[in-house]
C-alpha cells in the first residue's frame, strides 16, 4: 500500500474551491444560531467569501502549470482564471440574491450556502483531469443548481422549471458517463493523459467505440453549454429559476463548462486529427449562434429573450473553442494572422494563446455583463398579479429613463455590451474572439458569427428604445430597491465601461505563455 | 463436485426462479419480494466471484435501499390483485419477437467470444488474492482514488441541503 504524498503545493489548485465549501459551511451552521431576523449579513458572507476565495484563484493564476493531487486535477492559469470569474460572478449574485430574496420575505442561509457550493463545482470542473472526478464535479456544481432553481416556489412556474432542469440534467449527465464508459472500454484508463496517449491504438483497433465516446461526452457537455440543438431546456429553466441564479446560470456553469469541455478535448485529441471535433464543434457554434439570436427576435419576455441570448454567446464561445481544432492551430501555425499580427514582429505568437486570451475576456465581459441585465430584471420585475407573460415584459422598461436615469443608463449599457457595442466590455470580447477565430482560418465562421450578432443587436436595442423613446405607462413601476443590488449593479456597470475603454493589465493576464497545462 | 460448485447452483436456480417470480407473479408486492429474493441470490454469486464488496453493495443498495422506494410506489398506487389479463396483440407479438431476436444475438456473440486461458474458471477464487474484498476497495479508495472520494463526499452533502431546500415549506 502506497500512502499518497500530498504537499502544501497539491492543495493549492483546489484551495479557491476549499475556501467556498468553508463559507458554505458557515452559512449552514448560520441558520442554526441566527438570533436574528435581519439577514442581510447572509449575503455579505457569501459575497466577501467568494472575493476571498477569488483572490486565493487570483495567487494560483500566476504559477506555472502542473498537474496536482496524483493526477487528478491540474493547475493552470485557464482554470484558476475561470475560478476567478467564477467567484466574481458567484460574489455578485449574492449580492443581488440580498434585495430579491429580502423583497419576496424568502432570505435562508441555505440560499447563499447553495450559490457557495455551485461555485465551488464550477471551480473543481474546470480543473479535472479525470473522468470520474469530472463527473462528480459536474453533479456537485448540477445539483446545488438545481435546488436553487426550485428554491423560490411562487411565481409563474417555477416547479416546471427545476424539475425540467432536473430531469434533463440527470439524462445529460449520464450520456457523458456513457461516453466516458465507452473511452475507458477503449483505452483502459480515465486519466485525460493516459486515455490520449492510448486513444490512436485504440482508434486504430475499433473507430465506432471512440466516435461513440467523444459524440455522447460531447453531447453531455454541449446541454451544460446550452449549446444548439440541446438547448430545449434552457428558456424554460432560465425563465422559472430566481433571477439572480438565473445569471450566475447563464455566466457561470457555461464558463465552466466550456473549460473542461476544451481542457477534455484538447487531452484526447492529442494523437488523433483534430478534424472531427473540429467539424463538431463548429457545427455547433454555427447552429448556436444562428439560432440563438433568431429565437430571441420574437421574444417580448425580456428574461426570456435574455435565456435565449445566451444560447447565441455559449455560440461565441464555442467558436473561440473551434478555432482551438482548427487545422491552422494544430499545425502549431506560425502562419500571419490577420488581427492579431504585429507589423512590427512580422509574425504572430500562437494562435491557441489568443484564442484562450478571447475566451477568458468573452468571459470576464459575459460575466459582468450578464449578472448586471439580470440584476435589473430581477428589481424591476412584476410581483404582484404576476404571470408567466408579464411578469418581464418589455412594457415593465417603458419609458424608465424618465424616471429612473441612472437604472435606464445602467440597463443601457449591459444591453450594448451583450449586443457588442464599443466602447462597452462586450465589443473588446467579441474582438478578440472573433480576431482570434479569423487568425485559425475560420473566416467564413467569424462572418456567420458577427452577421449573428447584428441580428441580436435588434433585440438589444429594444429594450433601450422603450427605455428611452416610450411614455411610462400610467401604472410605471418602479425599479425595488435595496443597497445591496445597487452595489452590485454599479459595480458591473463600472466594470462593464472601464473594462470596455481600459482593458488594462487584464488582457496581458489573460495572454501569458503556457495558459493549458499539457497543451 | 466442489463444495463451492454446488453453493454456485443452488443459487444460480434460485436466483432464476426468483426472477421468474418477478415476472409471473400476479401481485406487485409478490413481484417486488420476488425482486428482493432475486438480489440476495444473485449477492451469493458475486461473493463466489470473490467480489465481496459488490455482493455487500448489491445487498445495501438494491435490496435495501432500492427496494423500499419500490414498494413506496406500489403502496402509493395501491394496485388490486387483478394483475392485466394476458392478451395477444400485434404489439405484444412484436415485442417478443424483439426479445428472442436480442437473446439469440446475446447468445451468438458469447459463443464466439474466445476462450482465454486467464479467464478460464478453475474453481479456485483465492488465486485472486486481495482482489475484489473490501480491504483491496479500501486501500484502493483512501490512497489511489483519495481526491475523487473527498469529492463524492462533497457531493452528498450538497445533496442533502439541495433535498432538504426543495422538500421545505414553501418560500
Amino acid at each position: 500500500m502506497n500512502i499518497p504524498h500530498l504537499t502544501f503545493q497539491d492543495l493549492l489548485p483546489v484551495a479557491p474551491a476549499g475556501v467556498l465549501v468553508v463559507g458554505a459551511i458557515v452559512l449552514l451552521l448560520s441558520e442554526v444560531f441566527l438570533s436574528t431576523a435581519q439577514r442581510t449579513y447572509q449575503a455579505v458572507i457569501g459575497t466577501l467569501t467568494a472575493l476571498l476565495a477569488g483572490a486565493v484563484a487570483m495567487n494560483n493564476a500566476f504559477e506555472p502549470a502542473r498537474a496536482a493531487l496524483q493526477g487528478y486535477v491540474v493547475l493552470d492559469p485557464f482554470s484558476q482564471w475561470m475560478t476567478v470569474l467564477v467567484c466574481l460572478g458567484t460574489a455578485l449574485a449574492s449580492l443581488l440574491s440580498a434585495g430579491f430574496l429580502n423583497h419576496r420575505n424568502a432570505e435562508r442561509g441555505e440560499f447563499y450556502a447553495l450559490i457557495l457550493f455551485s461555485a465551488a463545482g464550477m471551480s473543481l470542473l474546470a480543473m479535472s483531469a479525470e473522468f470520474i472526478t469530472l463527473f462528480i464535479n459536474l453533479e456537485v456544481l448540477s445539483i446545488s443548481t438545481y435546488a436553487l432553481t426550485a428554491f423560490l416556489r411562487r411565481g409563474p412556474r417555477p416547479a416546471e422549471a427545476g424539475f425540467k432542469y432536473f430531469i434533463l440534467g440527470a439524462f445529460s449527465a449520464s450520456l457523458l458517463l456513457y461516453g466516458a464508459a465507452l473511452l475507458y472500454g477503449a483505452t483502459g484508463s480515465t486519466r485525460f493523459l493516459d486515455v490520449g496517449l492510448a486513444l490512436p491504438q485504440a482508434f486504430a483497433q475499433q473507430p465506432g467505440l471512440v466516435y461513440a465516446g467523444f459524440g455522447l461526452v460531447l453531447a453531455g457537455f454541449a446541454f451544460k453549454v446550452a449549446a444548439v440543438p440541446f438547448h430545449m431546456w434552457t428558456p424554460d429553466v432560465y425563465e422559472g429559476a430566481p433571477t439572480p441564479v438565473t445569471a450566475l446560470m447563464s455566466a457561470g456553469v457555461k464558463a465552466a463548462a466550456v473549460v473542461a469541455l476544451v481542457r477534455t478535448f484538447l487531452f484526447l485529441v492529442k494523437g488523433l486529427s483534430p478534424e472531427v471535433p473540429f467539424i463538431a464543434f463548429s457545427a455547433l457554434a454555427l447552429l448556436s449562434m444562428v439560432g440563438g439570436n433568431l429565437l430571441a427576435l420574437p421574444q417580448r419576455n425580456v428574461k426570456r429573450m435574455l435565456a435565449y441570448s445566451s444560447i447565441a454567446h455559449a455560440g461565441y464561445l464555442l467558436l473561440g473553442v473551434a478555432a482551438l481544432f482548427a487545422p491552422a492551430t494544430a499545425k502549431g501555425s506560425d502562419a500571419v494572422g490577420l488581427f492579431t499580427a504585429t507589423p512590427l514582429l512580422g509574425s504572430m505568437p500562437n494562435v491557441a494563446a489568443s484564442v484562450y486570451k478571447g475566451l477568458l475576456f468573452y468571459l470576464l465581459g459575459y460575466t459582468v455583463t450578464a449578472l448586471g441585465a439580470f440584476g435589473t430584471i430581477a428589481a424591476l420585475e412584476r410581483r404582484e398579479d404576476e404571470t408567466r407573460s408579464n411578469t418581464w415584459d418589455l412594457e415593465r422598461f417603458a419609458g424608465l429613463a424618465q424616471r429612473k436615469p441612472g437604472w435606464a443608463a445602467a440597463m443601457a449599457a449591459f444591453m450594448l455590451s451583450l449586443g457588442g457595442v464599443p466602447p462597452t466590455v462586450g465589443f473588446l470580447g467579441k474582438l478578440y474572439l472573433f480576431g482570434a477565430a479569423v487568425d485559425a482560418g475560420l473566416l467564413g465562421l467569424a462572418v456567420a458569427g458577427v452577421l449573428a450578432s447584428v441580428a441580436g443587436v435588434y433585440v438589444y436595442l429594444r429594450v433601450v428604445v422603450y427605455m428611452y423613446m416610450r411614455p411610462a405607462p400610467a401604472d410605471a413601476p418602479a425599479p425595488f430597491r435595496h443597497w445591496t443590488t445597487e452595489v452590485a449593479l454599479i459595480a458591473s456597470a463600472v466594470a462593464v465601461v472601464a473594462l470596455g475603454v481600459l482593458p488594462g493589465p487584464v488582457t496581458e493576464w489573460f495572454s501569458r505563455a503556457g495558459m493549458v497545462f499539457g497543451s | 463436485m466442489s463444495a463451492e460448485q454446488v453453493l454456485f447452483w443452488v443459487f444460480a436456480v434460485a436466483t432464476v426462479v426468483a426472477a421468474g417470480g418477478v415476472i409471473l407473479a400476479r401481485n406487485p408486492i409478490a413481484c417486488a419480494m420476488s425482486l428482493v429474493a432475486t438480489f440476495f441470490f444473485l449477492a451469493g454469486i458475486y461473493v463466489l466471484l470473490w467480489a465481496h464488496t459488490i455482493a455487500a453493495v448489491q445487498v445495501l443498495v438494491y435490496a435495501g435501499a432500492i427496494m423500499v422506494l419500490f414498494l413506496f410506489v406500489l403502496m402509493l398506487m395501491s394496485l388490486s390483485d387483478q394483475g392485466p389479463v394476458m392478451t395477444f396483440s400485434a404489439w405484444r407479438i412484436a415485442g417478443v419477437v424483439a426479445v428472442v431476436t436480442v437473446l439469440a444475438a446475446l447468445v451468438l456473440v458469447f459463443r464466439r467470444l474466445p476462450a482465454q486461458e486467464s479467464l478460464a474458471w478453475s474453481g479456485d477464487a483465492a488465486r485472486l488474492g486481495d482482489f475484489g474484498t473490501i480491504k483491496h476497495l479500501g486501500a484502493v479508495m483512501y490512497t489511489q482514488w483519495l481526491f475523487p472520494f473527498e469529492a463524492v463526499s462533497l457531493l452528498l452533502l450538497v445533496a442533502i441541503v439541495g433535498a432538504v431546500v426543495v422538500a421545505k415549506a414553501r418560500v
